[in-house]
């Protein structure tokens, strides 16, 4: 194998190089072979840019992958913008109509007058589509309401009385034959013949789209002749039993709620309408009306006056509404001007002559002082308008918005992140009364003023609700007391406000590593430390090997492992697992003062591997003596009951606190001594024997210990009089899959890279260092402690910057060890939800392109340049290390 | 390090201050400890784990004593002890207790003993594992009439055998004859294979061509459109094939029921501990054994067989039970898929960075950016896979090659070559990080003699460079196949399913499905543990897949080690 390639070339390049033998015989045959063969020469061109174009194309599809995922997540900050934009003149009414309403494909627009006619024209063109009316017997109404979502519409007129209806924009698909023939051609996409409008869509077939409306008979709700002012409807029940709800408000101030439940008997088909009607006490007599709004369940009532007060009843009880707040929407001398719904009917959106637009929704508040303990809070103020608010229009699917202002700026909004998507010039500021329409699909503006002239957008807003701010921001989200960093991608209702900030899966992860490398950094580099300097080669390489071999154990067996086998036995053995991590130290510490009193000739002999078995026989006795001890150390320190003591129900603070603090007390302990009776001690060693020495150091590490257990008590008292708690901050209420199981299965994938790293970099500490220390008369353990830890510790450094980015990157622990809950709680017996894990879990079920699908690109992205920064830097300290290592 | 020691302390014919031994303080013994102490921890972690998981997954296959434990309430539990621990009774638990009870119980620390049983019976049950404490038990025995019955639904059957039916010949009451029992098995076993050769092979087939043909109708329509005599012709053809296809189908499936009918004869009682009984088709048992009167060449046979059936079969009872033949198969041909992605493509991008590119600063930022991206996450590389190859490339594939799929995605959702695809992308690194490392370690002086003899720059990598670098290229190969049969996090975005029947190579046109999904057994791992029904069902199952997975990586592993010493034997030249 080693020879035959050389041989083979040989052969080959015989043609142009002869051998010396043969050299001399031709010489003329020698020039003409000397001439490199062309195929020689193309196979080497060819090599030359195959390798060339292909190495550098491998490099940088691998780095695309960055510009790829940074390619899907930018739409997410782009806002909205206007695909196109179409002016045309429609016969507008005189009056002011009551609202306008687009269809789901934009293809007509409905304007409802206060005359009951409906003016309905094609959405792209203009072009005047025939539609019923409705009949309100020569009356003009009132007032109008209506919930966002849905076709029911209720009307109030002058009399006093109150008819209920429905606008509805129906859409029916046809197959291609049935469109009817001799249409007019609207645009590229609709054709009509008056009446309705058939566009084509993909698939070959035929969307006809037409207005339908029906109106009930009137109700007298005020008494006669006191016409209604405001009403607002909804509709809950069943089906079959339709429970119509509405509110209104007469002239003379009464204010009615209203129930209306319609049953229909199954024999006669007979439909009966039973109406119950209470009235809303504690309102001004005085009042200057704007709004008025009832909830989707009809369990609370909202009557906005001009100066901004906003009453809000409690009509849980139907029978017995309560006045339950009194708010101020509007700040100042602003009056307010318009008030509507968000999805959802929790947010109320307040417009005013400001041009401020506010959104208030009711939350849980301690101290209240209402009657189902809400309060309203204004939870978001948008970009304020330049003009005097004039109108709105809220989706139907989401938080978004149109404003409208008396200078005729229409300006698309979305609530959760505050930001304004698109600012459109609309009306002339001279128009009597513009109106505003948002379409069902958030994709189109209408505009329609006094003059005739309407403008219709087709918009582009795909992700409004995610900004920088949203992404990594606190947010107030509706119903939560506070602004807070909440991930929650999806839920079962559609009025669900998605919640999507990073900020609790990159602390999940951030977690996640730290006590990952608590546990890890320790275990990996004192063993990488001993194995390269107190072991024989011999024993090393097997070790080695060995430790490595954990990195090679797949992420998902890891997983299975931590979260089916170990979480339910550290759940049972918690206070032994505890136990342990004071118990080993002490005892390899304890085996160690006992070791020295070993005679040194003898000590000396068994100093390699026979040590190290005594050592991990010391491991085995310490992890047997935390099993046994286990239930006394609980009794101790956790009250009897760990589970309890962790959820605070019983015990205190300051065991536990004493033995957190001991590594720093006995760090201080040893330092102290060392300062303070250094010299002392040095001069009495140097008296004692052997064994002496030994006694001596015994007696040493023994007062040591009782200094720091005294200090850490003291330390620990002092802070629980502070009011420094343990419980609630890093460690609290245990759940079964949490971070102390995630932190030691990460171990195993984190330990044996910091561990061959740290090693590797140690062993590179050239040996003349190691071998001149030696020579001066320092012990294996100053040479390692003071010449080639502090040479090799830019590579330590790198090693564990290294583990750290596995850390991070980790997905399968998480996903099965970790419980999967986005909390902001640093609780080690708590679970947490990383981006890794975040990404694993929702992904295969988001919609693509959609925002979760972008927002997890995003995590994606996100953990690529936390693990890249991690790693380079990580290798630039390593390369520098290499560099000097290699120049000493 | 000992001969170090020695030097240290070596006496010297020095002054009487300066003394033999050196100060306890310099030879750091406590600190010295605690290192060893770390070292000797994450030695036991290793060893444990390792340990751990070979002996659940050698030991899950032995065939088990079936126990019936009297419980002191009265009633009977028989099933095998899967295994005990130590667990410490709620009060309300003690509150029902006997003072003798409690009294034990109080001094063990609160705690108690109790044992897992494995009962088998989910359909009478639906449960599949009861915990027995110690203080409820009242007696335990081994009867030797107690049969372990793997079914092929409902998992195991843990009873008597009441009566059995063989066509007829009944034996109700007495002591079944095993013997005669086993050979009507094999042959109701026989049957049941015909019969799924049958429903698979045969039908599948039938199957398969149907919807080719439907296929066809769809693309005529697509490319002719649904008027021209082209789509009438097709129309013509597709009918007549249907029709035949349709009557293969109906005489497939007469043969199928005739087997069935004929299956119905043979029927086994059992009778679970309690008396309630439940009959079953001999072909539906797997496999039956009386547990307790078992000699030890008998439960090998279990034991062997059992092996058999994980090696070679289909899993069952939604992966908790049978084989993980299409996990091995998808484990392996994703891996090999992705390999032969990666040799050229890493190899290549290591020649160029090593001998071609110029070796400046902008290369070593290329070089730290390439040694890096080994050390991004897995996930994002899924997250990648999943965005560009699945929704990207493959949604333009099936626009361009299979518009008469639409809109089921063919290439156009995760598959198996996306998943190869996705995980050549996460081992290129690797690949290039070792192939470098070969290649720098082949000595200059070779190079430079082949160039001096005239050898082109290619001839020179080709014969000196390469053969030489083979083995550490090799050496990362195989690293890139252990880490890439390892990851599971990016398949799950890219292509792994819980369960595909068929596998990615057939006997169907164009005998490679590159587009399917397919089963892993690291996510098989995942799956069984932690969305079955009853992770405790899955956990034998997941114990010897794990070993699987882990024997499979560390034979890899093992491998590149034993290439890597060779190398370095052989070219002992210095590294970096």
């Amino acid at each position: 194998m080693d020879v035959s390639p050389t041989a083979e070339m040989a052969a080959e390049t015989a043609g142009n190089m002869p051998p010396a033998g043969s050299g001399r015989r031709a010489p003329l045959a020698a020039r003409r072979d000397r001439a490199t063969r062309r195929s020689v020469l193309i196979v080497d061109r060819l090599a030359d840019y195959v390798i060339t174009i292909g190495g550098m194309m491998v490099i940088v599809a691998v780095l695309a992958i960055m510009v790829f995922l940074a390619a899907v997540v930018v739409p997410l900050f782009t806002g909205a913008e206007i695909l196109d934009r179409a002016s045309y003149r429609i016969d507008a009414p005189r009056e002011r109509p009551l609202f306008a309403e687009v269809d789901e494909y934009r293809t007509i627009a409905v304007l409802v007058g206060a005359d009951g006619r409906l003016s309905a024209f094609h959405y792209g063109t203009g072009a005047p589509i025939a539609a019923p009316a409705f009949d309100f017997g020569g009356q003009t109404a009132t007032a109008i309401g209506r919930p966002i979502k849905g076709i029911d519409v209720a009307f109030g007129f002058g009399d006093g009385t109150i008819r209920l209806g429905r606008l509805r924009l129906v859409s029916r698909v046809l197959a291609a034959g049935e469109m009817p023939a001799g249409l007019g051609r609207l645009d590229e996409r609709d054709f009509s013949d008056g009446r309705a409008v058939y566009s084509l869509v993909p698939g070959g077939q035929v969307r006809k789209v037409e207005v339908e409306a029906e109106l009930g008979q009137a109700q007298q709700i005020a008494e006669a002749g006191v016409p209604i002012l405001a009403v607002d409807y909804r509709v809950g029940g069943t089906a079959e039993r339709p429970v119509r709800a509405f509110v209104s408000l007469d002239q003379s101030g009464v204010k009615r709620l209203s129930l209306a439940e319609s049953r229909q008997n199954l024999l006669t088909r007979k439909v009966t309408t039973t109406v119950s009607t209470t009235e809303l006490k504690g309102l001004p007599p005085d009042l200057d009306l704007v709004g008025m709004l009832i909830s989707e369940r009809a369990d609370r009532v909202y009557v906005a006056e001009r100066s901004g007060r906003l009453f809000r009843f409690d009509t849980r009880d139907f029978t017995q509404p309560v006045l339950a707040e009194i708010a101020d929407l509007m700040p100042g001398e602003a009056k307010l001007t318009a008030l509507r719904f968000l999805i959802g009917e929790q947010s109320i959106v307040a417009g005013g002559t400001d041009g401020s637009v506010r959104v208030f929704f009711p939350v849980h508040k301690e101290g209240a002082g209402t009657t189902d303990g809400l309060a309203l809070v204004e939870a978001h103020t948008l970009e304020p308008h330049g003009a005097s608010v004039a109108g709105m229009s809220v989706s139907e699917r989401g938080r978004t918005l149109v404003t409208l202002d008396n200078m005729g700026e229409v300006w698309l909004r979305h609530v959760t992140s505050g930001q304004t998507l698109l600012r459109l010039k609309g009306a002339d500021a001279s128009a009597r009364w513009a109106l505003v329409g948002l379409a069902p699909r958030e994709d189109g503006i209408l505009m329609v003023d006094s003059r005739g002239a309407a403008t219709a957008w087709r918009v582009s807003a795909p992700h409004p609700e995610t900004t920088f701010g949203t992404l990594f921001g606190k947010v107030w989200y509706e119903g939560y007391p506070e602004p807070s960093y909440t991930w929650q991608s999806s839920s079962g209702t559609d009025s669900f406000e998605p919640k999507f900030s990073l900020v609790p899966l990159i602390f999940g992860t951030v977690k996640a590593t730290l006590y990952a490398l608590l546990f890890a950094i320790p275990v990996a580099l004192l063993g990488a430390i001993y194995t390269s300097e107190f072991v024989h080669p011999a024993v090393r390489g097997v070790i080695k090997p060995t430790m490595e071999m954990m990195a090679s154990l797949p992420s998902v067996v890891l997983g299975f492992i931590a979260a089916l086998i170990l979480a339910p036995v550290v759940e049972t053995w918690i206070a032994a697992v505890l136990l342990a991590f004071a118990v080993l130290p002490l005892l390899l510490l304890g085996s160690a003062a006992a070791w020295q009193f070993v005679p040194g000739r003898i000590a000396r002999r068994f100093d390699g591997v026979p040590r190290l078995a005594v050592v991990c026989g010391v491991v085995a006795l310490g992890f047997y003596l935390s099993y046994a001890l286990g239930g006394t150390f609980e009794r101790l320190f956790f009250a009897g009951d760990f589970m309890a003591w962790a959820n605070g129900d019983a015990g205190g603070d300051v065991p536990f606190m004493t033995l957190l603090l001991l590594p720093l007390s006995t760090a201080i302990a040893l330092a102290a001594s060392g300062r303070v009776f250094g010299d002392a001690i040095g001069r009495r060693r140097r008296r004692l024997s052997e064994r002496g020495m030994a006694a001596f150091d015994l007696a040493r590490w023994l007062a040591v210990f009782a200094l720091a257990l005294a200090l850490s008590l003291v330390l620990a008292l002092l802070l629980d009089s502070v009011g420094v708690a343990v419980r609630g901050t890093v460690v609290g209420t245990y759940v079964q899959r949490n971070t102390f199981v995630v932190g030691f299965a990460m171990g195993f994938a984190v330990i044996p890279i910091i561990y061959t790293i740290a090693e590797d970099a140690l062993n590179a500490v050239p040996e003349h260092l190691r071998s001149a220390s030696l020579a001066c008369g320092a012990t294996p353990w100053q040479t390692a402690l003071w010449v080639i830890l502090p040479t090799g510790f830019s590579g330590i450094f790198a090693a564990i910057m290294i583990g750290m980015g596995r850390a991070v990157g980790e997905t399968m622990i998480v996903v099965m060890a970790a419980g999967n809950t986005p909390l902001l709680d640093w609780n080690i017996f708590n679970g947490l939800r990383a981006l890794s894990a975040n990404i694993a879990v929702e992904l295969p079920e988001a919609v693509k392109d959609g925002t979760l699908y972008r927002v997890l690109f995003l995590a994606a992205l996100t953990l690529f340049v936390m693990t890249f920064a991690i790693n380079t830097f990580a290798e630039i300290v390593r390369l520098r290390f290499r560099r000097r290592a290699a120049q000493l | 390090m000992e001969a170090r020691a020695r030097e240290v302390g070596t006496p010297l014919s020095a002054p009487p201050a300066v003394r033999r031994t050196s100060d306890l303080a310099a030879r750091g013994e406590p600190f010295l400890w605690l290192f060893g102490g770390a070292l000797g921890l994450g030695i036991f972690m290793i060893v444990g784990f390792l340990l751990l998981v070979a002996w659940n997954g050698i030991s899950t296959f032995w065939p088990k004593p079936i126990e019936v434990v009297a419980l002191k309430g009265g009633g009977l539990v028989a099933g095998e002890p899967t295994r005990a621990e130590s667990f410490r009774p709620g009060p309300e638990r003690l509150a029902g207790l006997d003072a003798a009870a409690r009294a034990a119980i109080e001094r063990n620390g609160g705690h108690a003993r109790r044992t897992l049983y494995r009962i088998g019976n989910y359909d009478l049950y639906n449960e599949d594992f009861r915990w027995v404490a110690d203080f409820e038990v009242a007696g335990a025995s081994r009867p030797a009439d107690m049969v372990f019955v793997e079914r092929l639904e409902w998992g195991p059957f843990v009873g008597r055998i009441k009566e059995v039916d063989l066509d007829g010949a009944r034996s109700a009451g007495a002591a079944p004859d095993l013997g005669r029992l086993s050979s009507a098995h094999a042959a109701a076993r026989a049957r049941w294979q015909r019969l799924r050769e049958i429903e698979r092979g045969a039908i599948g087939e039938v199957n398969h061509d149907l919807n080719a043909e439907r296929l066809r109708l769809r693309r005529a329509a697509l490319d002719h459109g649904r008027d021209g005599p082209r789509f009438r012709q097709v129309e013509a053809e597709v009918a007549a094939r249907t029709a035949a296809l349709e009557r293969a189908y109906a005489g497939l499936t007469a043969e199928a029921e005739a087997i069935r009918k004929e299956d119905g004869k043979f029927r086994l009682t059992l009778a679970e501990i309690g008396g309630k009984e439940k009959t079953v088709p001999l072909s539906e048992v797997v496999r039956l054994y009386p547990a307790n009167d078992l000699s030890l060449w008998g439960k090998l046979r279990v034991y062997v067989s059992r092996w058999a059936e994980f090696l070679s079969d289909e899993p069952r009872e939604a992966n908790t039970e049978g084989g993980v033949l299409p996990a091995i198969f998808g484990t392996a041909a994703m891996t090999l898929l992705m390999v032969l992605v990666v040799a050229p493509f890493g190899v290549l991008a290591a020649l160029y960075l090593r001998e071609y590119a110029k070796q400046g600063k902008l290369v070593s930022v290329v070089r730290i950016s390439v040694n890096n991206l080994a050390g991004v996450p897995s996930i994002v590389y899924g997250v990648f896979g999943l965005g560009f190859f699945a929704y990207i490339v493959g949604a333009t594939i099936d626009q361009l090659v299979f518009p008469e799929r639409l809109p089921n995605p063919t290439f156009g959702t995760g598959g198996l070559l996306w998943s190869s695809l996705t995980l050549a992308l996460l081992t290129v690194p690797v690949v290039v990080v070792a192939t470098e490392e070969a290649l720098a370690a082949v000595p200059r002086s070779m190079r430079e003699g082949s160039l001096a003899c005239g050898a082109s720059k290619w001839q020179t990598i080709r014969y000196i460079v390469l053969p030489r670098a083979m083995p550490g290229i090799m050496t990362g190969l195989i690293l890139a196949m252990a880490r890439g049969a390892g990851e599971v996090a990016p398949l799950m975005l890219v292509g792994v399913v819980k369960l595909a029947p068929e596998l990615p190579v057939d006997g169907f046109f164009p005998y490679i499905h590159l587009e399917r999904s397919f089963m892993h057994l690291g996510f098989h791992i995942y799956d069984v543990g932690f969305q079955s029904r009853n992770s405790e069902a899955g956990k034998p199952m997941v114990f010897v897949t794990t070993l699987l997975l882990i024997g499979l990586i560390a034979a890899m592993n093992a491998t590149a080690i034993y290439l890597r010493n060779r190398l370095k034997r052989k070219y002992a030249v210095g590294h970096f």
